[in-house]
């Protein structure tokens, strides 16, 4: 079951510094919802509001999407390209098993962890890097297994900062598509910072336009208009459809037969 | 008879041989058992968390902690310990309450807390012998209470251990991604410190303040080296933590040099054996 996610007049002040200001706004249930804005916005700011890792003024306020009563969120939680020590010993299972299993990894892993770990790893397409090393793995790699970790906490609120940068464009792509679907299936709430508005305008369903303060906000379409994004970003940004591309998707589509979108 | 007694006398049965018979040998024996595994195992963090400064400042923390017990007419290592443990806690504090970068929090406290000890040291000129002892430790001296202390913090870490183990190992590879997974991590980061305080300043009876951060540090580094999971990690660093202080021990005796020089001589082997061993068999995938 998803959820909505209500800021109340949040501002952060870190040194006297106004990083947000005065923030207004419903994340809807069951969205994909993307913030966007320039560098030092506040986006990955509203992030950690929302995993209580900054002090901020206000409330953030989380509601069941069914009878609107408050809820206690489930995060999960894709971060940046992640800098970690690539040289500790750490297998995939270890790590998807870690957080959430109480007996020490040196007396072994329970079954019913790794049966989830491996159901997660499946989903994400990546069963393959079960006993792989953590610290071996790719960008793109690494960002799905990070996908598969978020997962295995069954969250219902799904935070992503910048999940696809530092990716190449084909595990970009099969990247978001597999968030798309695992979405679908799920039905939890998705918040995604994204620099990237081809991913924001082909993946999300609502977007928050940051700039400290509140630009604007609202469905796709509504929002990613070339005059919100002058306001935005400070100079003219559109986004233009590719024709080959759209054809291309177009071809994929017919030919696809699993039903996704 | 005391349960001490009941010790020397199954190590006198199981072992016929002359040290066997010599009670401070076995409580060395025992005692550098005990602070070596412990070590082993707090050392993985130590290395995750990139601590190897943290313990280094806490093990020369102990300096002005002894001297201040010697300045006060107070047990030493009673100061020794609380020192450590204040400096610890406070270099914590101060990591997450500012925006300097934590080797700059620890160099701070570094060289004030060396910058006290000198200044008592050069006031109190007689301290200055007592505290040799301190330096390069001295295991095959260990008392009585000192050992029954030992094996009471020897129970307390392997409890905090069975039950810490994976969420320390997650907090120091992620915060964020922790935080995200409901785990406290202040909890952890504070609670980690203390107890490694405590442990580098009962360590410092085994090889002295100026090779503590080694013995934390050497074990665990050979285990990742030669470790391919998490769960063996802590099985390589206790098993090569245990041997070298044996091994360490036996040498020590053999050839009459410093008990705390000779253990961490031979946990360096073993890092330079880890090593090797890697090349080789990196060398076979080619």
């Amino acid at each position: 079951m998803s959820l909505s996610v209500h800021f109340q007049n949040v501002s952060v002040i870190i040194d006297g510094r106004k990083i947000l200001d005065a923030i207004n706004t419903e994340i809807p249930s069951g969205s994909v919802t993307a913030l966007i804005g320039p560098n030092g916005a506040g986006k990955t700011t509203m992030l950690k509001v929302i995993l209580g890792k900054i002090s901020y003024l206000g409330n953030v306020i989380y509601k069941s999407d069914n009878k609107g009563e408050l809820a206690v969120p489930r995060f999960g939680y894709v971060p940046q390209s992640m800098d970690f020590d690539r040289g500790q010993p750490m297998t995939v299972l270890d790590f998807l098993v870690m957080p959430y299993q109480r007996k020490p990894l040196w007396l072994g892993r329970r079954g019913n962890f790794v049966a989830k770990a491996k159901e997660n790893l499946k989903i994400v397409e990546s069963l393959h890097l079960t006993n792989y090393q953590v610290g071996k793995l790719s960008g793109g790699e690494l960002q799905r297994v990070l996908l598969a970790s978020a997962l295995c906490g069954d969250p219902n609120l799904l935070l992503l900062d910048e999940p696809v940068s530092g990716i190449d464009i084909a595990g970009e792509r099969l990247f978001c598509d597999l968030l798309e679907s695992i979405q679908h299936q799920r039905r939890f709430t998705m918040i995604i910072v994204s620099h990237d508005l081809s991913v924001v305008s082909n993946h999300a369903d609502h977007v928050i336009c940051l700039n400290k303060s509140m630009i604007c906000q609202g469905s796709t379409g509504e929002v990613l208009t070339p005059a919100n994004l002058q306001v935005v970003f400070g100079h003219h940004t559109e986004i233009v459809r590719n024709p080959h591309l759209d054809a291309a998707e177009r071809r994929g589509q017919e030919g696809k037969t699993d039903g996704r979108l | 008879m005391d349960v001490y007694d009941l010790i020397y006398k199954f190590f006198a049965s199981i072992f016929p041989y002359q040290w066997a018979q010599s009670t401070f040998i076995i409580r060395a024996a025992i005692g550098l058992s005990l602070l070596t595994v412990l070590c082993g195992a707090m050392g993985i963090m130590v290395v995750n968390f990139r601590m190897a400064f943290f313990s280094d400042t806490i093990s020369h923390s102990a300096f002005t902690g002894i001297a201040l017990g010697l300045l006060l007419g107070i047990n030493p290592w009673l100061t020794l310990v609380l020192f450590g443990l204040l400096i610890g806690l406070g270099i914590i504090r101060v990591k997450r309450h500012t925006e300097l970068s934590t080797d700059t929090v620890i160099g701070v406290f570094f060289s004030t807390v060396i910058a006290i000890g000198i200044a008592i040291i050069s006031a109190r000129r007689g301290l200055s012998r007592d505290l040799q002892s301190y330096l390069f430790g001295d295991i095959l001296t260990i008392s009585e209470p000192e050992l029954t202390a030992m094996i009471l913090l020897f129970i307390l870490s392997a409890v905090y251990i069975w039950l810490t183990y994976n969420r320390l190992l997650f907090v120091g590879l992620h915060e964020n991604l922790a935080s995200s997974k409901g785990i406290n991590t202040t909890f952890y980061e504070y609670s980690f410190a203390a107890l490694l305080a405590v442990v580098v300043a009962f360590s410092i009876r085994a090889v002295g303040l100026l090779l503590v951060t080694a013995l934390l540090i050497l074990p665990a580094a050979s285990a990742r080296v030669l470790a391919r999971s998490s769960g063996k990690l802590l099985w390589w660093a206790i098993v090569l933590g245990a041997l070298s202080g044996l091994l360490g021990l036996v040498a020590s005796l053999a050839i009459d040099i410093a008990t705390g020089a000779a253990v961490i001589l031979v946990a360096s082997g073993f890092f330079l054996l880890a090593n090797l061993w890697r090349l080789f068999a990196k060398s076979r995938q080619i």
